[in-house]
């Protein structure tokens, strides 16, 4: 007998941010966050507990998959930077921290919501208008002609992870293959609609970086292979190989249903009819003329056998992931069922070899012409080469992004600054109409503004983690760094080298200051220059559509975040 | 004295530090989520815990550094079973390491094994030697991206400067040639030593305390250095004849041979010197037994006598075992036989899939051989089959999964509701087994199939009822010695034995039962040795003979150490003088960094950020300091080991010394390759054959040791970068409920 319980009323909690619990817990992440971010960062173990795998990471994405936020509104706020990663893959901690940040800082206002979330969509416009214009200071445009921007992009994200475990040479040298990579995934011959090829990374655990390397086309672990024995493809006329791509299973098991029960007759085997029905198959594609068959899943040794001695290669287990670049790489569609097997599903494949990596064995599909390549991604430890993978994607989806708005903005802290002080210097120059329009007092817009700027300052604060002193200077807004341990000096100019993102050096007097969190900054008088000399190479550069969108995504949540007023929590 | 380390762990000395570190309330480290920022600078600027953990766990393998190892016994304490290990694989197999370093530390540990199966025991060594060093730098205050940046640009500049170390395997070829002891002068020597030491009293019972009763506690470690030691002179001595003397007197891996009784060892050497070649490296030309051709009697590959006469490589495999030598007869062997096949296919380099291991224990270890072929244990049901096979040339079948009625291939799904109605219900028909076991038996029996080799495990009955109809069926085999047999005798791997035809049986193999270099018969009890061999087969197996059990294991990583060794150096084609030449050079070179003055970060082509900028040089020197001290530590307490210097402290102050010399001498390089060139890096011989002066020169692999050093510097910077654990998973609510939970803050 079933018992019924009353339901329990909802827990109705009003006013969620002012809740020790919530401050204490939103704390907490935002030093997650900010301990994380950038080339000097600190990594956090990720694990069970009780002897799973560790991961060892600094990524916001792989901190937000395992983060268990029980916190409501917290939950609000790691949703909306993990759609953001999903979205641009770059730019998560800024936009995590960013977030937090604001939150903090508005939150101990004396202003109202409704009046802080006007004047910070105003704000807003007013960095995405300055972003976009041509006048802006922190941008530099990407030229595709030459590979130096796009070095200095790939560079910058690989750099801004510690737990890859680069050295400098690594780092030249996954650059060269990340960007070589992304240049294959560029088709040559451009019709109307152009679209981006694929590259598919391959892990290879335990080697060294250096033994990394991109090849065109597609490569299919294969146990099995012997080597030494060369590959007999059976050919076209035109020295094609045909090849037949099944992502149906063809492991002979085909006839277990899914539900329901199947009676047979003593004696009949339904095994032996699926792999007859196999061999069937195996017929029309030797009689078709099929030089290469690529399954998905699982052949049937005996089907394997057939074909094998009938000069027909089959690579089986390609999985699930590759049957998309395959298909395209190819032209072949895939059969889904080995009943719907037509003339019309091959394509076809200029040449077939066997790749030995480490101690794997691959077969590799080379196509005539393509979009689709393979990067083989060795690192020497699983929690390195993990942390590298998702740092790989990361720079191929900043490429991508790229090419689409070729603008990148200048990282290291400078572009935080820079709009820092570009906003400090508007928000002191805007005409009483604006606050009429915004229903605010200049006081109020004062206030805001200064919350917002010292947000983003605190965005460029968080890239020191040892002592040190961060400086921005009055000319360009630019961050600067003084290393601990240096004697104390009279004059900035003696200790500082290059501004964060490297495009300014310490050549004139450029009245630099102590970037502090708390106290209102001096407005510096006009608009922060842009810097004269434009060097491309060997800059941090920051993927500028991610950014503009993590500025914009950090402003909404934390305006959503300021505006809850009640939680109401089903407790049943 | 090392620290007792327990098994199963419930508390092991890491977390204990840790825990101590953790009870003085300093230090809330291990969190849920992340301490107090105050909090956890805090840690990083006093003890990180990480790094303690890494330091504390490496302290326990510092016996297995350099040629002289002491074993270990690790004992179970809920099973009262004990292991002895002498590698740092075994022992961190054998420890419990739940902590996330410990983790991140075994999986260094064993992805080093994986490539290298060398260097495990450097790696560990230096995980701890320099986790210690860079705690002694968060104590002075040194920030921790100085310590990263230094340390990893340090490593890679030491890397670059010992590459003019590395002698080509072509040149040490040449030099181990020349430099070969005259063998007559040697012979006496090295055979009155040998017997000598093995017939000692005081060696036998040394072993024999050694074996009654060690030092157990927990788990325990023979660490009986100064002893220890001479002992192992003593055996390992009579191999300075190597070549001649070899041949002379059975190499002895080490103490366990004393069980032996002296007379027997002996003997054999009496015997073997009778023997001579096979007829595959017969010097002469002919071998005293060949009378009969192409029979496959003569299966046991012997090294040559002569070492002019015999491979190169087997000096080398010398050189690089550093006085392992299990397996060094065996390695010349293999290396001979494979040479022999390389002039044909055209590469230089050592086949590692082609050799496969077999343990026999129940035999001294003077009868390790390698022989041509599989060689494996089958019951004595089986092995009167192989009786029957005698001289036959036989119809082979390799089966390529079980040979079970229930295995399907990987990636069948077994139908679940599949029901089976029987119409006419037949009575004298059998059991569905036993149609199945007729029917795969008829197959055999049609095809005339007389040995199926499976990779799988292989049904009972079926293996019985083939017994009895003449079938020799063997499993499980590995996936190489299919390969190789599927090579030369043309028979296709099958999953089913239903997909059988002509074309997939092989022919050529020959089936006997494997014997001793004396002939002496084969009495291991439940097992008999066999061998399976077809003609022109590359595969070769190394048997391993022991007479102890706990050994079988040890003997069995030795053996793929050594050959792992050889087939790097191969790769690499060079190797690195060894006997602390490479360490002593990167200590100087840390000098001359040291005295670099600091580079001006806007001078050249340098990486932009800022954030990792070169640090002042305070820091640099101190940082430099640290990662020297880790190769100091290294060197002393190797020759601690062999008892070249009676403290660490003693050991330190004789590396200072000739780090001292070679800087002074303005080319620490030359000068460094010029003592090894004399065969006495360190003062008073490195090696394990130091006793008998020049001549026998030690190596070491290139690759393997610069990827150990390069591995264990990742391991201890990316722990050194961690500030907060994050534990996610049913552990949390755990920890909440726990009384340590203040230790931990939730989100």
């Amino acid at each position: 007998m079933s018992r019924l319980e009353a339901k329990k009323p909802p827990l109705f909690i009003s006013e969620p941010l002012t809740k020790d619990t919530v401050c204490q817990s939103l704390l907490l992440l935002s030093r997650i966050f900010k301990s994380s971010y950038g080339p000097a960062g600190r990594l956090k173990q990720l694990h069970n507990g009780v002897g799973g795998c560790v991961c060892t990471t600094s990524q916001s994405s792989a901190l937000l998959r395992h983060l268990s936020v029980s916190s409501p509104v917290l939950r609000v706020l790691t949703a909306s930077v993990q759609n953001h990663v999903s979205r641009c893959s770059d730019c998560g901690l800024f936009t995590a921290i960013l977030c937090c940040s604001l939150i903090e800082n508005f939150r101990s206002l004396n202003v109202a919501p409704c009046t802080v979330i006007k004047i910070t969509k105003n704000l807003l416009s007013l960095c995405t208008d300055y972003l976009k214009s041509e006048a802006c200071g922190c941008r530099v445009s990407v030229d595709f002609s030459s590979v130096e921007t796009l070095v200095c992009l790939v560079r910058s994200v690989l750099t801004s992870k510690p737990a890859c475990m680069l050295n400098k040479t690594e780092v030249e040298h996954l650059t060269t293959l990340v960007l070589k990579a992304f240049l294959f995934t560029v088709p040559c011959h451009v019709e109307t609609n152009a679209v981006l090829g694929k590259c598919v990374i391959i892990p290879v655990k335990g080697r060294r970086v250096m033994d990394s390397t991109v090849l065109p086309g597609l490569l299919i672990e294969t146990p099995e292979i012997q080597l030494g024995k060369p590959l007999a493809v059976k050919r076209t006329g035109s020295s094609m190989i045909k090849i037949a791509l099944f992502c149906a299973s063809m492991s002979g098991d085909s006839f277990s249903p899914e539900e329901g029960t199947i009676a047979v007759r003593h004696g009949t085997s339904l095994e032996m009819s699926e792999l007859n029905q196999l061999l069937n198959v195996g017929k029309q594609l030797v009689h078709d003329g099929v030089g290469l068959v690529v399954c998905q899943k699982v052949i049937h040794p005996a089907l394997k056998q057939y074909l094998k001695e009938n000069h027909v290669m089959a690579v089986d287990r390609a999985g699930l992931s590759l049957m998309e670049p395959l298909s395209r790489m190819t032209g072949s569609k895939p059969v889904a069922s080995i009943h719907s097997l037509s003339p019309g599903c091959y394509g076809s494949l200029k040449d077939v070899s066997i790749e030995r990596v480490a101690s794997k064995h691959f077969v590799h599909l080379i196509p005539g012409d393509t979009v689709i390549c393979s990067l083989i991604l060795c690192n020497r430890s699983e929690t390195a080469w993990d942390e590298l993978k998702r740092v790989c994607e990361t720079a191929e989806h900043v490429l991508q992004l790229t090419m689409k708005e070729p603008l990148a903005l200048l990282g290291g802290g400078c572009t935080e600054t820079h709009l820092a002080s570009y906003i400090r210097y508007k928000s002191s120059s805007l005409s009483t109409s604006t606050f009429q329009d915004l229903g605010c007092s200049q006081t109020q817009y004062q206030l805001v503004a200064d919350g917002f700027c010292r947000s983003l300052e605190s965005v460029a604060r968080s890239l020191n983690h040892d002592g040190g002193e961060i400086l921005t200077d009055m000319v360009y807004g630019h961050c600067w760094f003084v290393p601990s341990g240096l004697p104390s000096v009279s004059n900035w100019s003696d200790v500082v080298s290059k501004c964060g993102c490297g495009i300014n050096g310490n050549t004139e007097d450029l009245s630099w200051r102590i970037l502090e969190g708390q106290s209102c900054s001096p407005v510096i008088q006009g608009c922060p220059k842009e810097p004269s000399v434009k060097v491309t190479d060997f800059l941090t550069l920051d993927c500028f559509a991610a950014k503009c969108s993590g500025l914009q995504v950090a402003l909404e949540t934390a305006n959503l975040v300021l505006d809850l007023s009640y939680v109401i929590e089903d407790q049943n | 004295m090392f620290p007792l380390l327990a098994w199963p762990v419930p508390s092991q000395p890491a977390a204990a530090t840790a825990r101590s570190g953790g009870a003085q309330r300093a230090v809330p480290r291990r969190t849920r989520c992340c301490p107090l920022p105050m909090a956890f600078r805090d840690v990083n600027a006093r003890r990180h815990i990480g790094l303690q953990q890494l330091s504390s766990l490496a302290s326990a393998g510092r016996a297995f550094l350099g040629p002289m190892k002491s074993h270990k016994f690790i004992v179970d304490e809920s099973t009262n079973q004990s292991t002895l290990i002498c590698s740092a694989v075994r022992l961190i197999e054998s420890l419990d390491l739940t902590s996330a370093a410990g983790q991140l530390l075994n999986e260094t540990i064993q992805v080093q094994n994986k490539e290298f199966k060398t260097g495990m025991s450097t790696l560990l060594f230096l995980v701890g030697a320099w986790s210690s060093a860079v705690v002694e730098c968060l104590q002075q205050n040194v920030p921790v991206s100085a310590i990263v940046s230094v340390m990893s640009e340090g490593l890679n500049s030491c890397c670059e400067r010992v590459q003019c170390l590395q002698i080509s395997i072509h040149d040490v070829k040449k030099e181990l040639c020349s430099s070969r002891v005259r063998p007559n002068a040697f012979e006496c020597k090295a055979c009155q030593v040998g017997c000598d030491s093995l017939l000692n009293p005081r060696g036998l019972l040394y072993f024999q305390k050694c074996i009654s009763e060690p030092e157990v506690i927990s788990i325990s470690c023979c660490s009986h250095q100064g002893d220890d030691c001479h002992f192992n002179k003593g055996l390992v001595s009579p191999l300075v004849g190597f070549g001649s003397a070899a041949s002379l007197v059975k190499p002895e891996g080490d103490r366990s041979s004393s069980v032996i009784p002296g007379s027997d060892v002996i003997a054999s050497s009496c015997i073997k010197q009778k023997l001579t070649h096979s007829r595959h490296f017969s010097t002469l030309g002919k071998s005293h037994f060949s009378g009969q051709q192409g029979n496959f009697q003569e299966y046991l590959l012997k090294p040559s006598a002569d070492p002019c006469e015999c491979s190169d490589l087997g000096h080398l495999a010398m050189a690089l075992s550093h006085g392992n030598q299990t397996g060094v007869k065996l390695l010349q062997s293999i290396v001979e036989y494979q040479q022999e096949r390389a002039e044909c296919r055209g590469s230089s380099q050592l086949n590692i899939t082609e050799v496969v291991t077999c343990s026999l224990l129940g035999l001294p270890e003077s009868y390790s051989c390698v022989s041509q072929g599989f060689v494996t244990l089958v019951s004595p049901e089986q092995a009167k089959v192989i009786k029957h096979f005698k001289d036959k040339s036989l119809w082979i079948l390799l089966v390529d999964g079980d040979l079970t009625e229930q295995y399907r291939h990987l990636g069948f799904n077994r139908p679940h509701n599949v029901r089976t109605i029987l119409e006419h219900p037949n009575l004298e028909g059998g059991r569905a087994g036993d149609t199945w076991l007729s029917r795969m038996l008829d197959i055999l029996v049609s095809f005339e199939v007389n040995l199926v080799l499976v990779k799988g495990s292989v049904c009972k009955n079926l293996l019985d009822r083939c017994t009895a109809s003449r079938i020799l069926v063997i499993g499980p085999v590995p996936r190489d010695v299919l390969c190789a047999f599927g090579e030369v005798t043309g028979a296709q791997p099958v999953t089913y034995l239903s997909q059988l035809n002509p074309s997939c049986a092989g022919n050529g193999a020959q089936a006997e039962l494997w014997e001793a270099s004396d002939g002496r018969a084969m009495d291991l009890g439940e097992l008999v040795p066999v061998r399976i061999d077809v003609r022109g087969i590359p595969l070769l197996t190394a048997v391993l003979t022991t007479a102890v059990a706990s050994k079988v294991q040890l003997l069995e990583d030795q053996f793929w150490t050594s050959l792992y060794r050889l087939h790097h150096a191969l790769k690499d084609g060079k190797v690195f003088p060894g006997g602390g030449a490479v360490e002593l050079l990167c200590l100087s070179h840390i000098q001359v960094l040291t005295e670099q003055p600091v580079r001006p970060a806007k001078a050249g082509k340098e990486f932009p950020s800022p954030w990792l900028a070169t640090p002042v040089a305070e820091y640099k020197s101190l940082v430099l300091q640290a990662l020297a001290s880790g190769w100091k530590r290294y060197l002393s307490v190797v020759m601690c080991n062999m008892a070249k210097a009676p403290s660490e402290l003693e050991a330190r102050a004789l590396v200072d010394h000739h780090l001292k010399k070679a800087v002074d001498c303005g080319s620490p390089s030359a000068y460094i390759l010029e003592l090894f060139r004399r065969g006495d890096v360190l003062g008073g011989g490195f090696g394990p054959f130091a006793d008998h002066g020049e001549g026998l020169k030690v190596y070491d692999n290139v690759a393997a040791k610069t990827e150990a050093w390069r591995r264990a510097l990742d391991l201890v910077l990316l722990v050194l970068q961690t500030d907060a654990e994050i534990i996610t998973g049913p552990k949390r609510n755990e920890l909440l409920n726990s009384p340590v939970s203040s230790e931990f803050m939730f989100l």
